[in-house]
């Protein structure tokens, strides 16, 4: 529908989504059904796998000062930023109330480097270290006025994780005794599935803006 | 329109107290218990009337009121000896199987000696219903007075835990029985006077399944060969403890249950040696367990509770031990009161157990029924005015009649006057040689009982627990009411401000849009509310309020965050910011002179502080009722070295000091009025620490006059200098920045708010300062660290909104505040059910015993964390944001009351009158559904 492409972006916009979504989906299939709940570890490892040298290419190839700024400088970025983002991610996890425990260390560190490959990784690979862009990430301006195909590529999907991520955290304290309420699995659902909501929003966005666009144009 | 506002305020808190009241009216009400114990009185048929209050028989000597005792009852006792064993938390079904089917193999395998007396018919077991909840203490004074306590006699009795009412234990000390107890230190709690030996173990460590029921067993040997005892208590908690740890399918269960049948071997071999066969084995249990080995609730497994007895009157040629005979747990009490020959107490509404009486001859029998009867009669008459034996008999003729569709009063008039006149036919015809007339005749009678009794003992049960549903529902729609007219209330406050702040500012932009701190609060409070309606939220409140908070600081932190990343941009208006900070005079502001990259950095900070803060804070109580044993800071400082948790006290008394002395610094002026605060302050502070150092000394003695004293100078000090602050600040202050400040700015309406906001300043710093110090002496030793953390908390926010005062809204502001206290709240180890109010603290120097002075201090332990930031939000009022007033120089009193005071004050009691309103409509609704009892709220 939106394709048919007088905006190449958009177009590219897709396919990058999609590669993220292939990423997942191979991870998915590497770990089999239910790893997430039997090995969560495990299932977390895979998905940082996959997902990094994905994330990393993808968006160090959409980098936004493509001149000045060399694809490999832009998956510098990205390396740095990814443990970067997973502290941070990890601080708010904790800070919101993840166990501390040792056992749940290793879970902690791949569930926040995922959260970080969703995050913020995608952002330092884009935008480097240009303040204005970071403000728009952290603000929900996008969802009113017209960006960016960038913007909105990254934005949504990073919003949609976080929300999912906190969304997913609510059924924990819950007496049903189901393996997944522990520690970092529902939230990591969440967390999955913000995120595809996320690229499908991005992409709602980027037409309904293009459509716009092209209405005050015409 | 302040003053509007303020009636409409008042009317809706007016409305929400009638309606809680009423509420609370509807929902527990007080059921009338008599006072006193049963005496002599009891063998006599209880006469109409007045209910015999004032005969107070001289007490006499235990001899001779055990012999009196016989005398009148016409019925030697059966048992000498009792031994009451109790198996916390066994399901009957373990025994007993459920539904006429033996239990499983495995269950029946570790049992084997109780099994073998049950096949053998020399005992006998019932299904004992207990009533919720199911949890030991309740369930322990059921099975001794025989009568379900009203749930308001714990918010009654919370001065002392011993139990005052009339009971088996107490009554078998009156006529000179030894007690003996072993095991749960309930026990010890509820009878503090009563034992001769005993020996106590604590339920608090749950993972231990082994010592705590091995330090119950090791005095079975010296116990069963003394002779003197006449009552032994043994409570195992061994079992209970399987059950949370591993649920009933524990693999460690069998063992226990095997560990639990050599002990009734034992006991049961013992008793049988001393030949004259006149010692009582009531094993029974004090609840059932959930499948996952949880209980408190009223599901069928965690009621299903044991009661087994084992002694000569229960043997009985044939028996079908599996055939699911249900009783009730309160059976217990009159049963064992009728066998040992004591009067039944008071308030018991249970029935004599009829396979206990296998041994006795008719007459006896039926005399027992008849003094239950008339136990039960007395309570009758106390609960409804007008019942009478007398009137019963006499106007049998016309009751008949309308027996059917009579009142309950009539019914049970019925039924009690039929059962005494066939007790009496059966009374002559004793002397008849016809024995199939004789047991006809006292078959028909002890049905008749039966009949009574049953009947009157389920409409008296019922009437503890029924609830009027249409009063509850009134109440809640006054309370709906009252909630609405604050929610009006508050819009049209927001309503008229936006107006005004239209007409002539130019905030404008923040308000077009929400903001995603605002969205949060209200989609926050909106699935709390919703979360209130599934119990296990309500368990697990803390969670809900962390979480929330959490969430809300690091929204602010991003939000810093943003502006930070904005504000070194320069494309963005920075200068008319720049310009607004310039001109507010404000200490923290001004008294640092910050540039804007120290000012980002001071907020980031707070917001860091205060997220770090209520993570430690979350980390020092596992709250809540399902993982309740999980490990935690608290836990881990119970089992370190008592030095370490007073060292931790006494550094958070010092950081209090510290960090009170530092924010006096922030007022820029310093009278001399302030030092002496100051020095109140920390001489308050030096008298906690000497408390705490006596405590330290001299733990042996709970009641130490040297720290009593201390406490009491506390107090003295601390509200002498609270209230000299109050008052002399508001004349202190204006009249010194007028003589300060008048050469440096303009006219004095200015300088009146300086002198306001810093009088308000040094009240609230006072206030929360001497609130937490209070709360240190008070609270337990190691809810030190966490107090601290909370009073940090208070600060770094209120300093964190001084520091950026556009960026969030007030309102967003009062809620985070409010958000706080109740993080704190559960932080400090409250939960939503009553166990866990802290009664020790009430006492503190208080010499002598007075509920109201106690009453307080509770109610301030309790609720310490919201009460403290409530008193935060005064020093948060000082450091508003009022320059646009100022600025338009227009100085109206109303106007500023409106905008200070008006806001805070309403928020708060927005959201509190929300959550209570909810949380009745949820009780409304699961009124059948006993998980009530488990959680309810001290709210």
């Amino acid at each position: 529908m939106r394709a048919e492409a007088t905006q190449i972006s958009a177009l590219t916009a897709g396919a990058a989504h999609l590669l993220c979504f292939a990423g997942l989906a191979a991870a998915h299939g590497l770990a089999g059904r239910g790893a997430l709940v039997s090995d969560p570890a495990l299932a977390l490892r895979l998905l940082v796998v996959c997902e990094a040298p994905i994330v990393i290419a993808v968006f160090s190839y959409l980098r936004r000062d493509a001149k000045s700024c060399s694809f490999f400088k832009a998956v510098a970025r990205g390396l740095i930023g990814l443990p970067v983002g997973a502290f941070l991610n990890a601080f708010g996890a904790i800070v919101l109330g993840a166990p501390v425990g040792i056992k749940y260390w290793i879970a902690t560190i791949y569930w926040s480097l995922v959260m970080s490959l969703f995050t913020f990784v995608p952002a330092a690979c884009v935008f480097g270290a240009s303040k204005i862009d970071w403000q728009n990430v952290l603000s929900h301006s996008i969802y009113f006025t017209p960006t960016d195909v960038e913007n909105y590529m990254i934005s949504a999907p990073c919003h949609g994780a976080v929300l999912g991520a906190w969304l997913g955290a609510w059924p924990m304290p819950l007496d049903w005794e189901r393996p997944w309420q522990e520690w970092p699995i529902c939230v990591t659902y969440g967390a999955l599935a913000g995120y595809m909501v996320g690229m499908v929003v991005s992409l709602v966005l980027m037409t309904v803006h293009k459509r716009r666009v092209r209405a005050k144009a015409d | 329109m302040g003053a509007a506002v303020a009636g409409w305020t008042v009317a809706a808190v007016l409305l929400q107290v009638a309606g809680l009241s009423l509420f609370l009216y509807g929902f527990f009400p007080v059921k009338p218990t008599l006072r006193g114990f049963s005496g002599a009185e009891s063998y006599q048929v209880p006469s109409c009337g007045s209910v015999s209050a004032g005969e107070q028989e001289p007490t006499l000597p235990p001899d001779q009121l055990r012999s009196l005792y016989r005398e009148l009852s016409g019925i030697p006792p059966v048992y000498d000896r009792l031994v009451l064993m109790v198996i916390d938390g066994l399901p009957a079904e373990f025994v007993l199987g459920r539904g006429r089917k033996p239990p499983s193999k495995e269950m029946m395998e570790s049992m084997p000696y109780t099994q073998s007396l049950l096949a053998g018919c020399k005992a006998a077991a019932y299904h004992a219903k207990a009533a919720p909840p199911t949890v030991t203490m309740p369930r322990l004074k059921a099975m001794v007075s025989g009568a379900i306590g009203g749930f308001l006699d714990v918010a009654f009795n919370f001065n002392t835990q011993a139990f005052l009412e009339d009971n088996l234990l107490d009554q078998l000390h009156m006529i000179g029985l030894k007690l003996v107890m072993l095991g749960d230190e309930t026990w010890i709690k509820l009878f503090p006077t009563l034992f001769t030996r005993q020996d106590g173990v604590s339920s608090f460590y749950v993972k231990d399944t082994v010592e705590v029921d091995f330090n119950v067993s090791r005095h079975l040997e010296f116990e069963l060969a003394a002779t003197d005892w006449s009552v032994l208590v043994l409570h195992y908690l061994g079992l209970d403890h399987v059950g949370h740890i591993g649920g009933r399918r524990s693999v460690l269960m069998t063992q226990k249950m095997k560990e639990m049948d050599d002990v009734i071997r034992r006991v049961h071999t013992a008793s049988l040696q001393d030949n004259l066969d006149r010692t009582l084995l009531v094993v029974v249990s004090d609840h059932g367990m959930t499948e996952g080995g949880n209980h408190g609730g009223s599901s069928y497994e965690e009621t299903d509770s044991l009661a087994l007895f084992i002694g000569h009157s229960v043997e009985s040629p044939y028996c079908s031990p599996y055939d699911q005979k249900e009783a009730l747990q309160v059976d217990l009490a009159p049963t064992l009161a009728l066998l040992l020959g004591v009067p039944i107490p008071k308030n018991n509404f249970g029935v004599v157990l009829p396979e206990l009486l296998n041994s006795l001859t008719d007459d006896q029998k039926l005399r027992m029924l008849e003094l239950n009867s008339w136990q039960i009669l007395r309570l009758l008459q106390a609960q409804v005015p007008a019942f009478c034996l007398e009137d019963c008999i006499n106007s049998e003729g016309s009751i008949v009649l309308d027996i059917l569709h009579g009142s309950i009063e009539k019914k049970l008039c019925h039924l009690l006057s039929k059962a005494f006149s066939s007790h009496q036919s059966s009374c002559l015809h004793r002397g008849s040689d016809f024995k199939s007339v004789k047991s006809g005749y006292y078959g028909t009678a002890a049905d008749n009982y039966y009949g009574f009794l049953r009947y009157a003992s389920e409409w008296l049960s019922h009437r503890a627990t029924d609830k009027p549903f249409y009063l509850l529902v009134s109440a809640i729609l006054l309370m709906t009411v009252s909630c609405l007219f604050l929610m009006s209330t508050v819009s049209c406050l927001f309503k008229a401000r936006s107006l005004s702040q239209v007409d002539h500012h130019s905030e404008s932009y923040l308000d077009q849009r929400w903001h995603l701190d605002e969205v949060l609060v209200l989609a926050g409070m909106f699935l709390y509310v919703i979360s209130l309606g599934s119990s296990s939220f309500v368990e697990e409140e803390q969670y809900t309020w962390h979480f929330l908070t959490s969430t809300l600081y690091l929204i602010f932190l991003t939000k810093a965050v943003q502006s930070m990343l904005k504000g070194s941009n320069p494309t963005l208006g920075h200068k008319a910011e720049e310009k607004s900070f310039d001109k507010s005079n404000f200490s923290y502001a001004t008294s640092f002179e910050l540039t804007p990259g120290k000012r980002n950095v001071y907020k980031l900070c707070t917001i860091l502080i205060v997220l770090v803060a209520g993570r430690v804070i979350r980390a020092w109580h596992q709250g809540g009722i399902n993982w309740v044993h999980f490990p935690d800071i608290s836990k881990l400082l119970a089992q370190a070295d008592s030095s370490v948790v007073k060292s931790l006290q006494i550094i958070s008394v010092l950081a209090v000091v510290v960090l009170f002395s530092v924010s006096l610094t922030l007022l820029r002026a310093r009278p001399k009025f302030v030092i002496g605060v100051w020095l109140t302050h920390i001489s308050c502070g030096f008298l906690v620490l000497l408390h705490i150092w006596a405590n330290q000394i001299s733990t042996s003695l709970p009641i130490n006059h040297s720290t009593a004293s201390i406490a009491r100078q506390f107090y003295v000090i601390a509200s002498v200098s609270i209230s000299v602050t109050v008052l002399a600040s508001p004349w202190v202050f204006p009249m010194f920045s007028t003589e300060a400040e008048s050469a440096s700015s303009g006219s004095s309406p200015v300088k009146a708010i300086h002198g306001i906001r810093n009088s308000l300043f040094l009240t609230g710093i006072t206030y929360t300062a001497f609130w937490g110090l209070l709360q240190l002496l008070l609270q337990q030793p190691i809810n030190a660290i966490p107090l601290f953390l909370i009073f940090l908390q208070t600060v770094s926010s209120v300093v964190h909104f001084s520091l950026d005062k556009t960026l969030h809204k007030q309102w967003v502001q009062v809620v985070a505040i409010h958000f706080l206290g109740m993080a704190g709240h559960f932080g400090l180890g409250n939960t939503n059910s009553l166990a866990s109010i802290d009664v020790a603290g009430a006492f503190i120097g208080i010499s002598s015993y007075s509920t109201v002075l106690s009453g307080i201090l509770m109610f301030m332990i309790t609720y310490a964390s919201p009460l403290m930031l409530y008193l935060g939000l005064v020093l948060h009022v000082s450091v508003k944001d009022i320059d646009d007033i100022s600025a338009l120089q227009q100085l109206k009193w109303s106007y500023i009351l409106d905008k200070m005071v008006t806001l805070p004050c309403l928020f708060p009691l927005l959201i509190n009158s929300l959550a209570l309103t909810s949380y009745t409509i949820v009780l409304l609704l699961m009124r059948n559904h006993l998980f009530v009892w488990s959680v309810f709220s001290p709210k």
